[in-house]
């Protein structure tokens, strides 16, 4: 079947094991459940092609292009992938366990949850990529491009890193556990919960975090924990109206508002985190209490000062805020975007009422 | 990464240099972009205003785009304000955009602020809701008094540039 044009072709649960399709032209082929094991499978076209569930352990694919094909769920231990075209794959909780990627392409794929323990990623392009959840334990990813990728909540453990890009990847709660960061090349990684780029690190901090040694980071980490398993969200969703009420929430409250507040106060427990979203708005309203506050709406004071002891306050490009900010002891940590609309004042940290 | 050319433009564009050591009282009115190290108490008119770490301009500040390190203080009116380091008590900043970058929680703050009033890009205003329910529980009484619309924040009353 060397170099045969299968374009599109049916080959669902077909047994292939050990096949030589060196060249093959399987675009758009199916082979949902296929077993590719060991196959020979060298620089054929698999553009789009349907793998889910496949068995490809041991296959070899050097140089193929798996571009936009879906291999979710699908068995690619020990593969050899070195070279291959694989921008926008879905390996969405595959298993790519010490497999070859060396230089490959894998620009914007999407391998959330994936299991890529082990890989050989040396020069490997995952610039864009999806590699939330991923287990990269104990990989080689010298060179790799990871430029923008998603790495929140991935495990790193024993991860080689030397000369990788990371400039702009989101590292939220990534697993390090004695991975090797040393010569890593990052300008900034983005270490928000939500991977919105809110808390950009930078400088000696960026190897905190990728270590998870630093207490900085640890600090990093937990006041930025937003979307922490272990928080308690609340959301308010789009289209409700709340008027009149006295909220409270805890330190360990993760609190989203989308919804129209009017005449409302909210209380903060110390690192409680409340994201105003876009659509969110705060008419005539007050925050308390030493939360980390973000938003991207708008607030509105109602009782002066109508937010008092924030411990960080973000407004975004999109935010607007009208009222006083009363800072606690410590001073608030203020971060503004551009084209945020403030009519703030502030007062100093040491001028209570 | 900086462009090169651009960096080297940039490096051959006549400045006006308040070097580190020097303390000027006074106006200053410029065509050429202004650079502070060392300490200003009066007037600054320029396309542009650079305070460095360990800088500091009192006064009123007319400028096109302010990048600030160091400490201000007074009035500030910018089409842009880029703002690290130290804002003084009785300090007012009317600017179309403002940005504070963000920093690690745990790492030492961005910038200080002192009892000042931030006017930035234009007035919000509240996106209309429904019609407020009559007989529901009343406002939170506010500070001073009023009820209904909040009033914008009133700025601090200037103060002379202080030492």
């Amino acid at each position: 079947m060397l170099g045969a044009d299968l374009t599109g072709a049916n080959l669902e649960k077909a047994d292939l094991e050990e096949a030589n399709l060196e060249m093959a032209i399987l675009a758009g082929a199916k082979l949902n459940r296929a077993n590719l094991e060991g196959a020979n499978l060298e620089g054929a076209n698999l553009s789009g092609a349907h793998l889910m569930y496949a068995q490809i352990d041991e296959a070899k694919l050097g140089g193929a292009d798996l571009s936009d094909a879906d291999a979710s769920y699908a068995d690619l231990v020990e593969c050899d992938l070195s070279g291959a075209k694989m921008s926008k794959i879905n390996l969405t909780s595959s298993n790519v366990e010490r497999a070859n990627i060396e230089e490959a392409d894998l620009t914007g794929a999407i391998l959330a949850d994936a299991n890529l323990s082990g890989v050989v990623g040396r020069g490997a392009k995952l610039a864009g990529a999806d590699l939330s959840k991923t287990d990269l334990s104990k990989a080689d990813l010298t060179r790799a491009d990871l430029t923008g990728a998603d790495l929140r909540r991935a495990s790193i453990s024993g991860t080689r890193l030397a000369g990788a890009i990371l400039t702009g990847a989101k590292v939220f709660g990534i697993e390090a556990g004695g991975g090797d960061v040393e010569g890593v090349i990052a300008e900034w990684v983005d270490n928000s919960a939500d991977g919105d780029g809110s808390v950009r690190v930078t400088g000696d901090q960026i190897a905190a975090v990728l270590s998870g040694k630093a207490a900085a980071a640890a600090a990093v980490a937990a006041a930025t924990a937003s979307g922490g398993d272990d928080r308690i969200k609340r959301y308010f969703g789009k289209g409700d109206v709340l008027r009149n009420a006295n909220l409270e929430f805890g330190q360990s409250a993760y609190v989203e508002i989308e919804s129209r507040f009017e005449q409302c106060s909210i209380a903060l427990g110390e690192g409680a985190e409340l994201v105003v979203g876009q659509d969110g708005v705060l008419v005539d309203c007050q925050i308390t209490g030493g939360g980390n506050i973000t938003i991207h709406g708008q607030f509105f004071e109602g009782a002066s000062p109508g937010i008092v002891g924030p411990k960080r306050l973000v407004v975004s490009s999109h935010g607007s805020v009208v009222g006083v900010v009363q800072q606690p002891d410590q001073s608030t940590h203020f971060a503004f975007e551009p084209g945020c609309k403030l009519r703030m004042r502030i007062l100093h940290a040491n001028n209570h009422r | 990464m900086a462009d090169p050319k651009k960096a080297e433009a940039a490096a051959s564009v006549k400045k006006t240099l308040v070097e580190e050591g020097t303390e000027f009282k006074g106006s200053i009115v410029s065509k050429c972009p202004v650079a502070v190290s060392g300490r200003v108490e009066g007037e600054v008119h320029a396309p542009s205003l650079t305070v460095a770490t360990g800088g500091a301009v009192f006064g009123k500040m007319r400028v096109g785009q302010i990048t600030s390190e160091g400490e201000i203080a007074g009035e500030v009116e910018a089409e842009s304000v880029l703002l690290s380091g130290r804002v003084s008590n009785n300090t007012i900043i009317r600017t179309k955009t403002l940005e504070v970058k963000p920093v690690a929680e745990a790492a030492a703050l961005r910038v200080t602020f002192g009892d000042c009033v931030l006017e930035v890009g234009e007035e919000p205003k509240k996106t209309p809701g429904t019609s407020p329910v009559q007989g529901t529980a009343p406002a939170a009484p506010k500070a001073d008094g009023g009820g209904g619309q909040p009033k914008p924040p009133a700025p601090p009353a200037p103060k002379p540039p202080q030492g």
